[in-house]
């Protein structure tokens, strides 16, 4: 399958770190404006040429497959003229600027029987798929609750907060945080189902360029609650998950390998948190050697869109469902809509 | 002669502006956006422009009456991605603009990270060896950057019309930026020296800044590439001594002979480290090579076709960086 890709910049190079290992796929054009870096994103990933141009690279090299990386507002155009020029779509995150464009997107993509996915990495990181396995397994019970916390520093220097050259993220409802709203609702989404009502709150903590640095939602959905938040002042940087079961209870730190339960145990009630502590202790220890080992190897936290994108190129292979199916795409991304802030701060 | 700096509010900027202002320059300064001026201290005579080489804004006016840009521009620090948009990016964008104004000369500084350490042998000078694709994509952003941003201004510049001089100085060193990578690897206070009797290609940031000025005037200079560093330089057991005396910090000097850490370096990577994509730099065999491998540095071309020599001496020098401020 010929992948071409439009957009070089960061996550772009992960895609293509990954693309060069899957099997039966050629990395075959890169686009972006900058004539150096299209060039020199081509050679370092041999590709077989580059393009400032999207709509010549289309009409040319003729992608099965296009991956849109470039900054969130000019998504919609370049995935439209993609699917138009017959290629699959995956797209990063946030796929669209409004949920409109998103609707158009879906409905083009279904009309022309092509792929377009919206690359909701963290569901595919292996704790969130060891979670889901026990899920599956009746392990953990129903699930009740769900719980997503990014804490992460974007203040600093060259991000989004960069005074020099405001990031393209500000542009959308939101600010900055509405990059990450993807990743909170997709995972909320994957262990509790289409939202059904949803209340955010938005705030300030700090003065910076940001319109808001801190976000808080409850949502109620169709298989059981979630609280999603991102704090851009609490640190350390982390990215916990927390799945409630009605017999288990799971937590990860997904920027880690950290994955522990917490559950029923063959011993006397009063003894049950003292061996739960020593065990918990024990997956804990473990997780630190294999996060040490990670830094060394492989794509690190982006393990999610190294397995998502496996997984896509296996289903379009196949001709089989891809890993996000048009109906969840919309779901997520009606509840990333629902998330917003009405009110657009200057 | 009325001159352009980009990145004139960096490290070397400053000292360019007073350099230029000294040979009776008129300067213009680009800084960025978000650039504090307080802190620089010009007087009015310096026109400023702010703007950011990596935001597609117009950028023909600040070309008005130019006659020499002098571009230094770039991002030292940051990820791979920002050096790479800074650095090439902001190159690219500056030199289409230039190419659409009657301003024709340019002096660029690239660096000596664009050289292949582990190809070269004995003296590194403007004719040895750079690095080789795919090689190149082995190395640190940094290095990256800088190559492409050469590669970039020579193919614009040709295809402009352009005349270019293109100065590669070595480390950079002066008051608040005295701590080299070549030094070695810190471990706390205390400092792995490894090949304590290397010299570094060494200069100081205001001779550094007078052979910027001196290109930007000296017609000879254009289409030529210079490196620049003030001599055959310091030993890095004795810089370092005199960082610690100048710095007041205090640590131990524990040297590695520079054949025993590479040696060890490269045995590490072969086993070790073998499938390994990521490595901190000084446990990669070639990153190693180019910040510490035992060569000789020459200026002899700087000397000879623009007549160059650094204004200050060394024992200057040292009283310019650690010395009471002036």
């Amino acid at each position: 399958m010929k992948a071409a890709l439009i957009g070089a910049g960061q996550i772009a190079r992960q895609h293509l770190a990954c693309l060069r290992t899957l099997p039966g796929v050629e990395i075959a054009a890169i686009c972006d404006l900058s004539p150096a870096l299209a060039e020199a994103t081509a050679e370092r990933f041999g590709a077989r040429a580059w393009f400032t141009d999207h709509r010549s690279m289309l009409e040319r090299v003729r992608p099965d497959v296009v991956h849109v990386t470039t900054p969130p507002p000019s998504h919609f155009r370049l995935a439209l003229d993609a699917l138009d020029a017959g290629a699959h779509v995956v797209v990063e995150k946030p796929a669209t600027a409004t949920l409109d464009e998103l609707e158009t997107l879906a409905r083009r993509a279904a009309e022309a029987g092509r792929a377009l996915v919206e690359d909701h990495n963290y569901v595919f990181n292996q704790a969130p798929l060891e979670i889901r396995r026990r899920v599956g397994t009746g392990e953990l019970g129903p699930v009740v609750h769900v719980e997503v916390l990014i804490c992460l520093d974007i203040f600093g220097p060259g991000g989004f907060a960069d005074p020099n050259s405001p990031h393209p993220a500000l542009r959308l409802a939101g600010g900055a945080i509405a990059d990450f709203l993807p990743h909170l609702a997709s995972l909320a989404h994957r262990f509790v189902g289409p939202h059904r009502s949803a209340q955010a709150v938005w705030a300030k903590r700090r003065p910076s360029l940001l319109p808001y640095d801190e976000f808080r939602a409850v949502i109620e959905a169709e298989r059981g609650t979630a609280s999603l938040g991102f704090s851009a002042c609490s640190q350390p940087d982390a990215f916990w998950l927390r799945v409630y079961g009605e017999r288990m209870q799971a937590s990860a730190n997904l920027f880690e390998t950290r994955l522990t339960f917490d559950g029923p145990r063959p011993v006397p009630k009063p003894l049950r948190p003292f061996f739960s502590a020593l065990e918990e202790g024990r997956a804990i220890r473990r997780a630190a050697r294999r996060t040490l080992l990670r830094k060394f190897k492989g794509p690190g936290a982006y393990e999610g869109l190294w397995e998502l994108l496996a997984r896509t190129y296996r289903a379009l292979a196949t001709g089989t469902e891809v890993p996000v199916p048009l109906e969840d795409l919309l779901a997520v991304n009606r509840l990333v809509d629902a998330l917003k802030p009405r009110e657009v701060r200057p | 002669m009325k001159v352009l700096v980009t990145g004139a509010g960096g490290f070397l900027g400053r000292h360019l502006v007073a350099a230029l202002r000294a040979r009776g320059d008129r300067v213009r300064a680009l800084v960025r956006p978000a650039a504090r001026l307080e802190e620089l201290g010009w007087p009015e005579e310096v026109e400023v422009v702010r703007a950011d080489l990596r935001a597609a804004a117009p950028l023909e006016s600040a070309f008005d009456g130019v006659e020499v840009v002098i571009h230094l521009a770039a991002a030292v620090s940051g990820g791979e991605d920002l050096q790479f948009a800074a650095a090439v990016g902001g190159t690219e964008r500056l030199l289409e603009a230039m190419a659409r104004t009657p301003c024709k000369r340019v002096v660029l500084a690239s660096s000596f990270s664009v050289y292949d350490f582990g190809r070269t042998r004995g003296t590194l000078d403007e004719d040895s060896p750079l690095h080789a694709v795919p090689e190149l994509y082995a190395r640190d952003g940094y290095t990256i950057a800088k190559w492409w941003q050469e590669k970039v201004a020579r193919r614009l510049c040709e295809r402009n019309g352009l005349a270019l001089t293109v100065l590669r100085p070595g480390f950079i060193w002066g008051r608040g930026h005295a701590y080299l990578a070549a030094l070695g690897q810190r471990l706390g206070r205390h400092h792995l020296v490894i090949g304590p009797c290397t010299r570094m290609p060494l200069t100081h940031v205001e001779n550094c800044a007078d052979a910027f000025a001196l290109a930007a005037r000296e017609a000879r200079a254009a289409g030529e590439t210079f490196n620049v560093i003030d001599g055959p330089g310091e030993r890095i057991w004795r810089y370092l001594g005199e960082y610690q005396r100048g710095t007041g910090e205090r640590g131990w000097r524990l040297p590695v002979p520079y054949r025993i850490a590479i040696l060890a370096v490269r045995v590490a990577y072969a086993t070790v480290f073998r499938s390994a994509t990521k490595v901190p730099s000084i446990l990669v065999p070639n990153r190693l090579e180019s910040r510490l491998k035992p060569l000789r540095f020459e200026n002899r071309k700087l000397r000879e076709r623009l007549g160059w020599s650094p204004p200050l001496d060394h024992a200057a020098c040292l009283a310019r960086t650690y010395g009471p401020w002036r």
